[in-house]
């Protein structure tokens, strides 16, 4: 009896503590449709890998859900008055994973890194800064300089993600800045650390207990994405608890399933990612704008968004979450068939009939086939010989880099990667940003790029504001697009979690950090 | 009081025949079966409730609505009746069928008798080519040779064409190697007939029942090849109807909206068991060994 | 020696059938479109991109010069580089193909379990219920499309009833790695992970009995077909004269002879099967070396199409390989025939 106890007591003790640990951790799991190509805060591209990234790595400062820039590492900066030169402060105390203080000279070395490596988000400012631009003054204060005025500076610094240099460089190969290691490891000073990755399957990261900006009474321990693109599969993890959050691409099905079983409701939230027709603006017969206007007069618009993809009024190329950049005055079109015959008289097309267009889209995106039939049926009746072209998505990025691959009209969703209009306006009507599948407009109007380029030359809001609206008004003369709708992003969630705000830059809106789970 | 003259003769066979047809209830169901799909996709215009649901027309407002009396096969995801493309579907199908065999057979016999009757190197040619193209799935080829080609509904006849000849010249081999011994392809032989005249004069004729059953099986056969084509995205392509490509779009709705590739693949499976039982009903009467 | 001759020549045979294979899918991938760099880049890919990636392919050389190049790479098992996955064709084929193997082994398994009794009980009792439950399976599995059986087993296991997961290979939140024999069912068994074992087996089942389908009633038809014929020997008859009770002369007497045409078919059928799988995998998203044909041909990467072609023809040859040789040694007549054929 006596021995008995003596081991049982342990057991039980160790049983106890195991349950209420178990009891206080919050282990959470969401599912995503894409693998994780690459975790590397220099080369991450796509919005799983900034959903990675975002959890494993701070920077300087961070976006919040208006779109303003606010203290991250750094709690405050300067910025000179040629707004050439910004000065951040770090804040002080704030850790890498291994517990390491995060220095001014790890910044400068992120950031050359990045530069240096150059596939990543280092695009957005490799015209204006180089490795000598950044600079540690002291210990903690990091300067940079740009060769020229370029107004959207800030709102990029938040993809510029602060790595622990002593580890990356302890684990570096023949000077590689430890490209080999980043790519299969994480040395961050997020709010995550990774946990454990298989490739093309599932990726877990747990809570740092040290994080910077400290953590709340509810925060989420442990997040685990699985990738799986399946509806079916999402369906039954959901309903066997293995899910708590989805991805934003469930079918409708899937939405309603997992809110009538009663442990998920369906989050909405408006985004600034646009769902356009992008019209190539120099193959016949969309060279001519009467043509895309009466393209642009020929959607119907209502249907798209009640029916076929759930979405908000879209009037011109900045969604309203920009604020005063945008040009109000831009009405939401509307479905008006006299409107499109008209402008088709005025076409240098008029009175031909079958006149051949092509239009292309995703294939095997249901919705996206239903828009395309939808034109088929209206664009056969107004006199054109409708092509409808359903291509993978790799062979239309492909087909985007030349003007005459490039198929007349094109469904395209596109929203900012950095809060700021020039991200809109300069990846799709730039000249300079021409053969991407941003860009599909071909739009190059001399009038358009200048305008676009002063807004980035000029320090002063209200000024640059005044250049994108007249950029906007232009764009609108060319018609280059029929703007369907703005996309309304959808998870469907557990009833316990909370915290899913939309975010106008890449993936932020996926920092766990700022979720908690209620139900304790 | 019966006069004999071979016009009579083959009338009274026929009637036999037809008799004896009869008698087997599978193959006169596979029969009507298959009489109606050719009638039904003949007379489409005239037959489907809604025609104009074929071509370039949407109807969001009345998608996914369910099989009712108005749309007995319910309507897909642009509002479309399904019916009305199920049987503009049948046309797509039939042409495949007529496409497809109207060119393999004639080619794929030719080259049986030409391997049957010569032998030798041309035997060795023509047969260790069809070894060659038995070595890999009929569909996976087609598949490979539809994507080289762009898919389109002539491309995918083209492919299955490209495909079919083998089928028919191994049959027709082993059929007149069989028979060039016979005493009247000798006799010919003796009295100076050209090969001209023995391969299709002779051995031809004796080859027609062969072929008709086989032709028959494969229009199924065909059918059924087809419709994993377009099943996969590499056939007709929308806004035209085809079979095999409604069941794949359909099936994105599944299970709540399962009419939309439910009856479609009910009228792909309706075909090919028609053309099945009507060519077992034909092996059956002509007494012929096909496989 | 006789015998090890016809394996011989079976085997040159089979060699010589893949080159034949090879020179076929070359010229489809390189010569009916005019051009491979005009497959990868789509049809409206400007001139001189294709031109540059002409030049980069090393396109420029006469057909035969490529073929020949192209040949050497497949004799030294080179599938050449992948334009989408950006890794060589190998590779990708690696991971995939124990996914379609496994699949294609399940489904031999169930056809042979189910339609060669199907066929014994057929044949033995002539016009029975099991006759006429025979000739409906057969009938069914010949003219019902595999991925229609696909998607009505999803429909009914899946959604209806919900009872079995209707995609992919293993639940997802399932940890393993098949690093073996790529083979999930067996890893799981050497690793003794019991959760994975079973797992494997409820996400094999639906995709399984919708490839078997059409293979259960062929075997079937062909067993009760050639029972028939068996039980119409003169020594079966002598047998039942002798006493010997019916059970043991279905078995022993009838069955053994009546398997050489079951397995002779097994091999040819073998081609539609592997057919099947290019249907059955996407319905069921099984990630095979069939999805991943699939979309290489989809996507127009014509080496990558190109190995899954020659692989799966390399696959159906040797299978039949297998078969014939099998036969030559239990039947000696078709070592004679079985060249020809």
């Amino acid at each position: 009896m006596k021995s008995a106890t003596k081991w049982l007591k342990p057991l039980l003790a160790t049983l106890i503590a195991g349950a209420g640990l178990a009891f206080a951790q919050v282990n959470i799991t969401m599912n995503t449709v894409q693998i994780f190509g690459t975790i590397d805060p220099a080369k991450v591209t796509d919005y799983t890998e900034y959903m990675a990234a975002a959890n494993l790595y701070d920077g300087l400062v961070d976006v919040d859900e208006t779109g303003a820039i606010v203290p991250l590492l750094a709690d405050s900066w300067e910025v000179s008055d040629d707004a050439k030169q910004f000065t951040f402060t770090l804040k002080d105390g704030a850790t890498f994973h291994d517990g390491s203080p995060v220095e001014a000279s790890d910044v400068v070395y992120s950031v050359r890194r990045l530069l240096t490596i150059d596939q990543g988000p280092s695009y957005l400012v490799r015209d204006v800064l180089d490795v000598d631009g950044v600079q540690a003054l002291d210990n903690n204060t990091v300067q940079f300089t740009l060769s020229e005025i370029f107004s959207p500076f800030l709102t990029t610094v938040p993809l510029m993600f602060v790595v622990n240099e002593e580890v990356v460089e302890a684990n570096a190969v023949d000077g590689d800045w430890g490209q080999e290691y980043l790519n299969n490891n994480a040395a961050g000073a997020g709010p995550y650390m990774l946990d454990s990755w298989t490739r093309g399957s599932s990726m877990t990261v747990k809570r740092y207990e040290d994080w910077h900006m400290g953590w709340h009474a509810e925060a989420i321990d442990q997040v685990r994405w699985l990738v799986t693109n399946d509806e079916a599969t999402v369906r039954s993890l959901a309903a066997a608890g293995d899910l708590h959050m989805t991805s934003q691409y469930q079918s409708n099905e899937t939405y309603d399933a997992l809110a009538n079983s009663g442990n998920f409701r369906v989050v909405e939230e408006p985004t600034a990612t646009g769902f356009t027709l992008k019209l190539n603006t120099k193959v016949a017969p969309t060279d001519d704008v009467h043509v895309r206007r009466a393209i642009a007069c020929a959607m119907d618009y209502e249907t798209i968004r009640e029916f076929i993809f759930p979405s908000d009024p879209m009037a011109g190329p900045l969604p309203p979450s920009f604020g005063d950049a945008v040009l109000d005055t831009i009405e939401v079109a509307e479905y008006d068939l006299d409107c499109a015959r008209e402008e088709m008289a005025q076409s240098k097309y008029a009175g031909q009939d079958n006149i051949p267009i092509s239009h292309l889209y995703v294939a095997n995106t249901p919705f996206e086939e239903e828009i395309a039939l939808m034109f088929d049926a209206v664009f056969t009746e107004l006199g054109f010989d409708v092509t409808l072209m359903a291509e993978p998505w790799n062979l239309i990025t492909e087909m985007a880099t030349d003007v005459n691959q490039t198929p007349n009209v094109n469904q395209i969703f596109f929203g900012p990667t950095y809060p700021s209009a020039d991200s809109m306006l300069f990846t799709q009507y730039h000249s300079d940003a021409a053969g991407t599948w941003a860009s599909m407009e071909w739009l190059q109007d001399e009038q358009v790029d200048s305008l676009i380029d002063q807004a980035r030359r000029t320090a002063d809001v209200s000024e640059q504001n005044e250049l994108y609206q007249q950029a906007q008004a232009r764009i609108m003369e060319l018609q280059p697009n029929a703007f369907l709708g703005l996309q309304t992003v959808r998870h469907a969630m557990d009833n316990c979690l909370e915290g899913f705000r939309y975010v106008p830059m890449q993936s932020f809106d996926y920092n766990f950090s700022n979720y908690s789970w209620t139900c304790n | 009081m019966s006069l004999t003259t071979p016009r009579a003769d083959r009338l009274r066979a026929v009637r036999r025949a037809w008799y004896r047809f009869r008698r087997n209830p599978a193959a006169v169901v596979g029969l009507a079966m298959v009489l109606l799909v050719f009638v039904v996709a003949i007379f489409a215009p005239l037959v489907a409730p809604f025609p104009e649901h074929v071509g370039g027309f949407v109807d969001f407002r009345n998608r996914h609505q369910p099989p009712s009396w108005t749309h007995p096969f319910g309507t897909d995801n642009a509002g479309r009746d399904i019916l009305s493309r199920v049987i503009f579907g049948y046309r797509i199908s039939l042409t495949l069928v007529v496409f497809v065999l109207g060119l393999a057979v004639p080619f794929g016999v030719l080259l049986g008798l030409l391997a049957g009757y010569y032998g030798g190197w041309v035997e060795t040619v023509i047969m260790r080519l069809t070894d060659v193209f038995l070595a890999i799935p009929a569909l996976v080829m087609a598949l490979a040779i539809t994507a080289a080609l762009s898919p389109t509904l002539l491309n995918s006849m083209i492919a299955l064409a490209l495909l079919w000849w083998n089928w028919h010249t191994r049959l027709i081999y082993t059929t007149v190697a069989s028979l060039k011994h016979e005493e009247y392809v000798e006799a010919a032989k003796v009295a100076g007939a050209s090969d001209f005249h023995i391969l299709f004069r002779e051995l031809l004729p004796n080859c027609v029942s062969v072929i008709s059953v086989k032709t028959t099986l494969d229009a199924g056969f065909v059918i059924l090849i087809g419709a994993g084509l377009s099943f996969l995205g590499l056939g007709a392509q929308p806004p035209t109807p085809d079979l095999g490509t409604m069941v794949s779009s359909g099936a994105n709705y599944l299970p709540e909206y399962w009419w939309g590739s439910i009856f479609p693949g009910l009228a792909i499976l309706f075909t090919i068991l028609g053309f099945n039982l009507l060519g077992d009903g034909l092996r059956d009467l002509l007494d012929v060994e096909v496989n | 020696m006789e015998y090890l001759f016809f394996v011989v020549r079976r085997l040159l045979w089979s060699v010589v059938v893949l080159l034949g294979l090879s020179i076929v899918i070359f010229t489809i991938a390189r010569v009916v479109p005019g051009d491979p760099a005009r497959i990868a880049l789509g049809p409206l890919a400007a001139q001189e991109q294709v031109d540059k990636l002409r030049t980069e392919m090393g396109l420029d050389a006469p057909l035969p010069v490529q073929y020949a190049r192209y040949a050497g790479g497949l004799l030294q098992g080179d599938l050449g580089r992948s334009l989408l996955t950006q890794q060589s064709v190998n590779s990708d084929v690696r991971q995939t193909f124990p996914a379609t193997l496994e699949l294609v082994l399940a489904t031999l398994i169930l056809a042979l379990a189910i339609g060669l009794p199907l066929g014994v009980l057929a044949g033995r009792y002539k016009d029975s219920l099991f006759d006429n439950l025979g000739r409906f399976v057969a009938l069914f599995g010949v003219v019902t499309p595999s991925f229609f059986i696909a998607l009505l087993l999803q429909l009914l296991a899946g959604y209806v009833l919900q009872i079995l997961p209707v995609s992919g290979r293993l639940s997802p939140n399932l940890e393993f790695e098949a690093n073996r024999t790529g083979l999930l069912l067996i890893d799981s068994l050497i690793a003794g992970r019991m959760d994975v074992f079973g797992d494997a087996v409820r996400h094999l089942i639906l995709p399984t009995i919708a490839l078997a389908a059409a293979t259960i009633g062929q075997i079937a038809r062909l067993t009760r077909s050639s029972m028939i014929d068996v039980s119409r020997k003169d020594y079966i008859e002598a047998s039942r004269a002798f006493g010997i009770p019916n059970r043991i002369t279905t078995f022993t007497y009838m069955l053994r002879p009546s398997f050489i045409p079951t397995l002779t078919v097994l091999g040819l059928e073998f081609a539609s099967l592997l057919g099947n799988a290019f249907l059955v995998e996407m319905v069921f998203g099984w990630p095979g070396m069939a999805s991943y044909g699939v979309r290489a041909i989809m996507q127009n990467d014509f080496n990558a199409v190109m190995g899954v072609v020659m692989v799966t023809g390399l696959f159906f040859v040797l299978i039949n390989l297998v078969v014939d040789v099998l036969l030559g040694y239990v039947d000696p007549r078709i070592r004679i025939k079985g060249s020809q054929s």
